[in-house]
């Protein structure tokens, strides 16, 4: 397991916990659309962050479910677990 | 002609009392019974607190055989449903059992002992196909959610409609809506209604943690439900049951009955949005709101109080404030409009019957319960929420309002006894 | 123009998803021939339980019919009731773009009798397998009563009139009783109906509980009502759910009007008492045979509730006999579900869907598996029968005592097409 999370980990993520299908490839093209135009709801959001606490054992910042767009989400998640590593 | 649809018995269990004077005890001194969660152990869990009932069935009048027989939830409404319909004065042996109804709410039924019989039959969550032979008798009996309706039926020999109703947090609006109809559309005459649920269990608790509604205040149980407080941050769940007696106005009047108050009015709609969200505008609600005054005749100023959804979440409490504003309009302002759920906690399909209770009480005591735990205002929130103390009031006409999972929103208007319209 | 008249309340569009076919087309056609689909339970998990038999959905692939984040966020059961829904609203040509418009005159009313159990049981697992952070976000909207109409409001956009009858199986036909109600008072249209999905193995050993549940492995003899070889009910998944429409809104936009929902009651007698069912179930006729306004003798065909408990069996017969009199021993009675099991709260419903289509067609369709009658009743049996159908008549009785009677009258949509 990487200490960053990619942008293919987040398209794996999408999918299993939001059940949302966009290729990695596609989201890194679109890392600045809104969740919602791929169709994860703030209740998919948050079953991705707690996929993303249970696997790496540490937890999310408290509003990391509100982010608008896959790149916020990112650079929020990831700012995270930087600062508990 | 119209057929009017009275109130005459009330009964309840909920937390902090059980029965309707130590229930109203409480609302009138704004006392709030949220607390740690006793039931089991919640570590683990984000949200570790509850208003959980001090219950002893046994006390309450069940048997050993009821008390092995019914769930919780189920016991709530059975106990509930003596009080009221002693209450009520009612003889229902001399009633006419095809015209007795029932018409009871919940949200989530039979779940706390799906879940303690589930641990057993898969082997402590390890096995997907799972051991028949671990399974307890009762089993069946919480997996179908009519066995509510249908347990409180037997007992009170109802043999009308007989309904449950299960629309999530509006249950128990419901419940009492669709009695409403069923009486003044006269297909029964008396209907038992109203709403129970016992949610307090893990898999509950982990479900409403899993999307952050529940507050997260464990270290002041106390004071964590603050409806339409700046600072609140989710609901406390709860638990309890509320059962009223409606009866057709005449057929109360001619037995000589005490009418607490009338169900003037009822509207449900879908907010066709999202099934955990909520808009900023209330539009549907408020739809709600105005379908239910229009069925009482009634205009929004008539209102002398509003018993709010108030869960205590960040966009219900705004949702509801607008949708309140929207229907009412400036005369939203000069109205008290509270939340129970800041004392007895949020026992998601029990809850609307439970606040409608409240509703007749404040009627019969013209006191407004207060909002407890209410500090700092929100400037979203900018209503008279009724901080912290009941308050003496005339009120005629009051109305309840819920919002449920699956877009579900609801209103009943209750009325205080009028003399016959011509 | 015609006199103003009371609105009625009329059906305009059908959607099944049954055991026995997964387009209304295939439903009928199977119904019609009497094919029984009844077979081994071979949902994952449910192979080793004592429950053998049940009408299973093997046709139903749920990603082709909705969208794949319903796969990951409802159950079973809200797939089987979108996918419903669609063709219900499909066939009564009532698109999107006719109901944004005014969307507070379109409603949704279900039943359920046991909610998102499979999806439930799975959260269950998570939670006591590996503890209660791994219990997922949508548990809190997939497996409650109310997550069908839900999703369907939110789905179509439907912002009318919502509810949700948690109830036995006769809990079917309230909620079209409920969903013609909310038409007279005003609404314009509501999507009712019933499905269900309590094959996964948690849900079955639930079941497991119900005296009335047979666990015989064969097929053929596991669903017999009527018969003295009775010996209980096979559970079923699935369902249908129906467009309820105003009829001069249906009307005005050039829909068929297939039937009306002209007279409902319900009763209650309690749980397992059988005996005493007969008079719930008397009265429930009585009282919807009354608000539609019929005499006894115009009820051109019963589907029968069929439960399959001989003491059971016994009470419909003579409640039939008791409001039907003679006409009782003289019409066509059905039970076309023995041919499918009983699907809970979605029974009735797809008996009500069969009503339709019989009475659209002239056909009664017979009751697969079902030989050698011990009551007083043509029960249609082998094959089809042709017969004029202006009313049909549905019975339902819940395993926790609730009675119901619906009375269908023929639309205005002409007969056979």
């Amino acid at each position: 397991m990487s200490d960053r999370i990619t942008v293919e980990e987040l398209s794996e993520l999408m999918k299993k916990a939001a059940g949302v299908t966009v290729p990695a490839d596609d989201l890194q093209q679109q890392q600045d659309s809104g969740f919602d135009t791929f169709g994860v709801d703030s209740l998919g959001l948050l079953g991705i962050v707690g996929e993303l606490e249970n696997r790496y054992g540490t937890p999310m910042p408290p509003d990391a479910e509100r982010s608008k767009t896959p790149r916020q989400f990112l650079d929020l998640v990831n700012s995270a677990l930087l600062a508990g590593a | 002609m119209t057929r009017r649809v009275a109130v005459t018995g009330i009964g309840i269990v909920a937390p902090g009392g059980i029965g309707v004077p130590a229930f109203w005890d409480l609302l009138s001194h704004g006392r709030t019974a949220t607390r740690g969660i006793t039931f089991f152990d919640p570590s683990g869990l984000r949200s570790r607190i509850a208003a959980e009932c001090d219950f002893d069935p046994g006390a309450h009048g069940l048997d050993a055989e009821e008390i092995e027989r019914c769930d919780r939830y189920i016991q709530f409404a059975l106990v509930a449903g003596d009080e009221a319909v002693r209450d009520s004065g009612l003889d229902l042996a001399r009633e006419n059992p095809w015209r007795v109804g029932v018409s009871l709410g919940t949200a989530v039924g039979g779940t706390t002992r799906l879940e303690h019989d589930y641990v057993l039959v898969s082997h402590g969550g390890r096995r997907w196909d799972v051991d028949h032979q671990e399974a307890e008798p009762h089993l069946h009996r919480a997996f179908s959610p009519s066995t509510l309706a249908s347990t409180v039926a037997e007992r009170f020999g109802a043999r009308g409609p007989v309904q449950t109703v299960s629309t999530g947090c509006t249950s128990g609006l419901d419940s009492i809506g669709y009695a409403f109809h069923t009486i003044e559309e006269n297909r029964a005459d008396v209907c038992i209604v109203g709403a129970s649920d016992s949610p307090i269990s893990p898999i509950t608790m982990a479900c409403f943690d899993a999307i952050k509604a529940t507050s997260p205040n464990n270290d002041d149980p106390a004071h964590a439900s603050r409806p339409f407080d700046a600072d609140r941050d989710g609901f406390v769940m709860g638990e309890g049951g509320a059962v009223l007696v409606l009866e057709e106005l005449e057929h109360a009047r001619a037995r000589g009955a005490r009418v607490y108050c009338e169900i003037g009015g009822y509207a449900t709609f879908g907010n066709a949005y999202h099934m955990t969200g909520l808009t900023k505008e209330g539009l549907e609600m408020a739809r709600a709101i105005e379908s239910a005054l229009d069925h009482a005749r009634l205009d929004g100023t008539a209102i002398d109080y509003v018993n709010a959804h108030g869960s205590g979440t960040q966009q219900n409490d705004r949702h509801e404030t607008a949708a309140v504003k929207r229907a009412l309009g400036r005369h939203a302002y000069d109205t008290p409009m509270s939340s129970i759920k800041s004392m007895v906690g949020h026992s998601l399909g029990a809850i609307g019957s439970i606040e409608v209770v409240a509703c007749v009480l404040a009627l019969a005591h013209q006191v407004v319960p207060p909002t407890a735990n209410y500090e700092t205002p929100d400037p979203e929130c900018d209503l008279d929420y009724v901080p912290r103390v009941a308050r003496e009031r005339r009120l005629n006409s009051v109305l309840s309002v819920g919002s449920g999972f699956g877009g579900f929103q609801s209103a009943v208007v209750l009325t205080r006894p009028r003399e016959k319209t011509p | 123009m015609s006199e103003p008249h009371p609105r009625r309340a009329a059906v305009t569009g059908i959607g099944v998803v049954a055991p026995n076919g997964t387009t209304t087309e295939t439903f009928w056609k199977s119904t019609k021939e009497g094919i029984s689909v009844l077979d081994r339970v071979t949902r994952e998990g449910c192979e080793h339980l004592p429950l053998r038999i049940a009408g299973q959905v093997r046709e139903f692939d749920p990603s082709a019919a909705v969208e794949e984040r319903f796969l990951v966020q409802t159950d079973r059961f809200t797939h089987f009731a979108m996918t419903a829904a669609d063709l219900a609203l499909d066939d009564a040509r009532l698109p999107r773009s006719d109901t944004d418009g005014a969307p507070f005159s379109v409603g949704v009313v279900t039943a359920a009798g046991s909610g998102g159990g499979e999806f439930g049981q799975r959260e269950l697992q998570q939670l006591w397998g590996k503890g209660s952070r791994f219990v997922g976000p949508y548990q809190s909207i997939a497996w409650f009563y109310a997550a069908s109409t839900g999703q369907i409001s939110i789905r179509r956009g439907f912002k009318g009139p919502c509810g949700v009858v948690a109830a036995d199986e006769a809990g079917g036909l309230d909620a079209l009783a409920h969903a013609a109600r909310a038409v007279r008072r005003g609404t314009d249209v509501i999507v009712t109906g019933s499905t269900e999905a309590p094959l996964a193995p948690y849900s079955v050993v639930c079941q497991l509980g119900y005296g009335e549940l047979s666990t015989v492995a064969d097929p053929v003899r596991a669903y017999r009502p009527f018969t003295s070889a009775a010996c209980g009910f096979v559970p079923a998944e699935g369902g249908a759910m129906l467009v309820v429409e105003d009829e001069d809104a249906a009307l005005e936009r050039g829909a068929r009007v297939r039937a009306f929902l002209a007279g409902h009651a319900a009763t209650f007698t309690g749980a397992s008492r059988w005996e005493e069912s007969r008079h719930g179930l008397a009265q429930a006729v009585r009282g919807a045979l009354d608000e539609a306004g019929l005499a006894p003798e115009e009820i051109d065909v019963v589907f029968a509730d069929a439960l399959g408990v001989p003491e059971a069996d016994r009470a419909e017969a003579l409640a039939i006999a008791d409001v039907l009199g003679a006409h009782g021993r003289r019409v066509p009675v059905t039970a076309p579900k023995t041919g499918i099991g009983r699907g809970y709260c979605a029974a009735p419903v797809l008996d009500a869907a069969a009503a339709v289509l019989a009475m659209e067609q002239g056909i009664v369709p017979p009751t697969p598996n079902v030989f050698d009658i011990c009551h007083d009743l043509d029960l249609v049996t082998g094959r089809a029968r042709a017969a004029e159908l202006r009313t049909a008549l549905v019975l339902s009785r819940g395993l926790m005592g609730s009675n119901s009677a619906l009375v269908l009258r023929r639309g205005t949509a002409g007969a056979a097409q």
